[in-house]
C-alpha cells in the first residue's frame, strides 16, 4: 500500500510539465568500476544536467555510492579500485591520472551519509575550507561564513554560537552545517550520498528543501534509499541494479511510467 | 510442635533446588570479589604514599640542612666538611635534555605515525611497524653502550665541530653550540633519550590515528585537502588527547631515564650553556653515586629522587592543564 502512496507523492510532487533538457555538466560514457577483482559498475551511460538534480535508486549494493564517489575520485584514497571509461566534467576529463584532485574536488562537493563535522569551531568549519582557496581578510571571512551558513539555512540556529564545537550540533544540524561547508568553497557540483538517512523527518524535511533551493545554483546527484525522497527533490532519476543502470528517465516518468520492468517492480516494492 | 515446624520448613528449604542457599554462595563470591578489586585498588594508594613517604624521611636531614637554597646551589662537593650539596645541576641536566629529546622526538614520531596510517604502501607498513615496536623493547643499558662506543664518536667527529663551526660568533646560538666537541655530552644523551621515546609517541599515535573514521577524512579530501592538511586540521585535532597521552608518556620516560644516560652524559654537575658540554641529570646522579654514599650525601641523593618525583608530577598536572586548555579553545 505505502508503493502506491509513493507514485501518487510523486506524481503530486513533480512538475507534469517536463523540464527542458538542460546543458550537460557531468557527462558518463561507458564507464566501469573494479574494486580488485570484482567488476562494480558495468557500462554506465548518463549525463547530470546543469542546475538539475539527478537522483540515484536502486538496491544495496547496486553501484549507485561507487558512482557518486567517481565523480570526485574519492576512490582514489583506496589502492586496487579502478575505473575505466570517459567521465567529463564540461571539457575536464575526470579520469585524467594527471587530473590535479584537490582542484577537481574543489568543484564538485560531497555530502556524506553521517554528518562528518571536522573537530574544530562551527566557524571554523566553514572557514576551513575557504582558507584552502582563499586568501581573505577577517572581515571578508565573516561575511564568507555567514553566507555559507545562511545557505545552509543554519544561521539562525547557531549565529550566537559561532565558537562552539561542531560536534556540540545535532544531527540534522551537523549535517547542514556539512552542506554549508560545502556550498562555501563554491563547487559546481554536490554529491549527496544519503545526505539524510541519519536523520529525524524534520531535519530530513529541511535538508531536501535546502537540495531544491541549491538546485538554482549547483547541478546536484543524489543517492537515496528512500524513493518518496527521490520523487520529490529530484528532475531526473537514474534507477540502478546489480552494477548496471537500468533506467534512467525524467523523475516523474520513472515513478509512474517506467519502461522498464525491474524498475517497476524495484519502486512498487516488489524487490529491494 | 513449633520446633518440628520450622525444622520441616527447612528442611523443605534444604531441598535439591535450594536457591537461597545457591545465591548466598554467589552474594559470598561477590563479596570476595568486590574486597580483592577494592583492596587492589587501595594497595596502590599505600605504595604510594609509602614511596612519599620513606623519600621524604630520608630526605629530611638535606632538607634540614641546606632547605630550599638546595634548589639553586650549583656547587656538589659532597667529600668536602661539610658537604656542599646543590641540585641547580641536575634539574638543569634533567630539564635540558628532555626538552631536547621531545623536541626532536615529537615531529619524527608523529611523522611516522602518519606516514604509517596515511601514506605508506601496505608492503612496508608491517616491516616498520615491527621495527619500531623492536626499538621500544631495547633494553636501555644497550642503547647506552650503543652511545658510549659508536653515537657518542660519531657526533664528536662530525656533527659537533660541524655545528659548532656554524654558529661560531653567532649571539646566544654560538654559546648553545660553543665547543670542544665531547663523546659525553647532553646533547648525546638528548639524541639517545629520543630515539628510546619515539616507539611511544609512534606506536600510540598510530593507534589513535586509526581511530579517526574514514568517512571524516574522505570528508577533508572531498573538500579538496592534501594529505598535510587533513593531518593537521582533522587527524590530529581529533586525536589530540589521545597523542598527547603517548607524548607524556614518552616525556614522563625521559625525565626519568637512567642508565643510557648515566653512561652518556658525562655526570658534571657544572652547568655550561653549550649543549656539547658534559652535564648530568637528576637519575644518571643519583645512579652513579649512589652506592658509595653515606650520611649527609646520601640523603641529599634521595632529596634529588624526591625532586624527581615532584617535578614529574608538575609536568603531568601541566599537560592536565593544556589538555584542558585545548578543549575550552575547540569549543567544547
Amino acid at each position: 500500500m505505502t508503493e502506491l502512496s509513493v507514485s501518487t507523492t510523486a506524481a503530486g510532487h513533480v512538475p507534469q510539465v517536463p523540464l527542458p533538457e538542460a546543458q550537460p555538466k557531468v557527462t558518463v560514457r561507458n564507464l566501469n568500476f573494479y574494486y580488485g577483482e570484482h567488476h562494480a559498475l558495468k557500462n554506465i551511460n548518463l549525463t547530470l544536467g546543469t542546475n538539475r538534480v539527478t537522483a540515484f535508486i536502486g538496491p544495496s549494493g547496486c553501484g549507485k555510492s561507487t558512482l557518486l564517489r567517481i565523480f570526485n575520485r574519492m576512490y582514489d584514497l583506496y589502492p586496487g579500485q579502478r575505473a575505466v571509461g570517459q567521465l567529463m566534467l564540461d571539457q575536464t576529463n575526470i579520469l585524467d591520472p594527471k587530473l590535479d584532485l584537490n582542484l577537481l574536488r574543489a568543484r564538485v562537493g560531497m555530502v556524506f551519509q553521517k554528518p562528518t563535522p571536522f573537530p574544530m569551531t562551527i566557524y571554523e568549519n566553514i572557514a576551513f575550507g575557504i582558507r584552502l582557496y582563499e586568501k581573505i581578510s577577517k572581515s571578508e571571512m565573516d561575511d564568507r561564513v555567514e553566507k555559507a551558513l545562511r545557505g545552509g539555512a543554519l544561521w539562525n540556529e547557531v549565529k550566537d554560537k559561532l565558537n562552539a564545537s561542531g560536534l556540540s550540533l545535532s544531527g540534522g544540524q551537523q549535517q547542514r552545517l556539512c552542506i554549508a561547508r560545502t556550498v562555501a568553497v563554491r563547487p559546481e557540483v554536490i554529491l549527496f550520498d544519503e545526505p539524510c538517512s541519519a536523520l529525524d523527518p524534520i531535519s530530513t524535511a529541511k535538508v531536501e528543501e535546502l537540495i531544491q533551493e541549491l538546485s538554482e545554483d549547483y547541478t546536484i546527484a543524489i543517492v537515496t534509499h528512500n524513493m518518496q525522497q527521490a520523487a520529490r527533490v529530484s528532475d531526473k532519476t537514474a534507477f540502478m541494479y546489480l552494477g548496471e543502470l537500468i533506467e534512467f528517465d525524467d523523475t516523474n516518468k520513472i515513478f509512474t511510467s517506467p519502461s522498464d520492468r525491474r524498475t517497476q517492480d524495484y519502486i512498487t516494492g516488489r524487490f529491494g | 510442635m513449633a520446633d518440628m515446624a520450622v525444622q520441616s520448613d527447612v528442611m523443605e528449604a534444604a531441598g535439591p533446588y535450594d536457591r537461597a542457599k545457591a545465591l548466598s554462595a554467589f552474594k559470598l563470591g561477590d563479596l570476595t570479589f568486590y574486597w580483592i578489586t577494592r583492596i587492589s585498588a587501595i594497595s596502590v594508594l599505600l605504595i604510594l604514599g609509602g614511596i612519599i613517604l620513606s623519600l621524604i624521611v630520608g630526605a629530611w636531614p638535606a632538607m634540614k640542612e641546606y632547605g630550599f637554597a638546595f634548589l639553586w646551589t650549583q656547587r656538589w662537593a659532597p667529600s668536602a666538611d661539610p658537604p656542599v650539596l646543590g641540585a641547580l645541576g641536575p634539574i638543569y641536566g634533567t630539564l635540558i635534555t628532555s626538552v631536547i629529546a621531545m623536541l626532536i622526538a615529537i615531529p619524527v614520531g608523529i611523522g611516522i605515525a602518519v606516514f604509517l596510517t596515511e601514506l605508506c604502501p601496505q608492503m612496508l607498513r608491517r616491516p616498520i611497524g615491527i621495527a619500531i615496536e623492536l626499538l621500544a623493547g631495547i633494553p636501555s643499558i644497550i642503547y647506552g653502550m650503543w652511545g658510549f662506543f659508536v653515537l657518542g664518536p660519531f657526533l664528536a667527529n662530525t656533527f659537533q665541530p660541524f655545528m659548532i663551526r656554524i654558529f661560531e660568533g653567532v649571539p646566544v646560538l654560538g654559546a648553545v653550540f660553543a665547543g670542544p666537541p665531547s663523546y659525553l655530552s647532553l646533547f648525546n644523551a638528548a639524541l639517545i633519550l629520543a630515539i628510546m621515546v619515539l616507539p611511544f609517541i609512534t606506536a600510540i599515535s598510530v593507534d589513535v590515528f586509526k581511530t579517526v573514521p574514514p568517512v571524516l577524512k574522505e570528508a577533508a579530501y572531498g573538500m579538496g585537502c592534501t594529505t598535510w592538511e587533513v593531518v593537521r586540521s582533522v587527524v590530529i585535532p581529533y586525536t589530540r588527547v589521545g597523542v598527547i597521552g603517548g607524548i607524556m608518556l614518552a616525556l614522563g620516560r625521559a625525565l626519568g631515564e637512567t642508565m643510557a644516560v648515566t653512561f652518556i652524559i658525562g655526570n658534571s654537575f657544572r652547568i655550561s650553556s653549550s649543549i656539547f658540554a658534559p652535564g648530568t641529570t637528576i637519575s644518571a646522579a643519583i645512579a652513579s653515586e649512589f652506592a658509595e654514599s653515606d650520611g649527609l650525601h646520601q640523603s641529599g641523593l634521595i632529596l634529588l629522587g624526591l625532586l624527581l618525583f615532584v617535578l614529574t608530577f608538575f609536568v603531568l598536572a601541566g599537560a592536565r592543564l593544556m589538555l584542558m586548555r585545548l578543549e575550552t579553545k575547540a569549543g567544547k
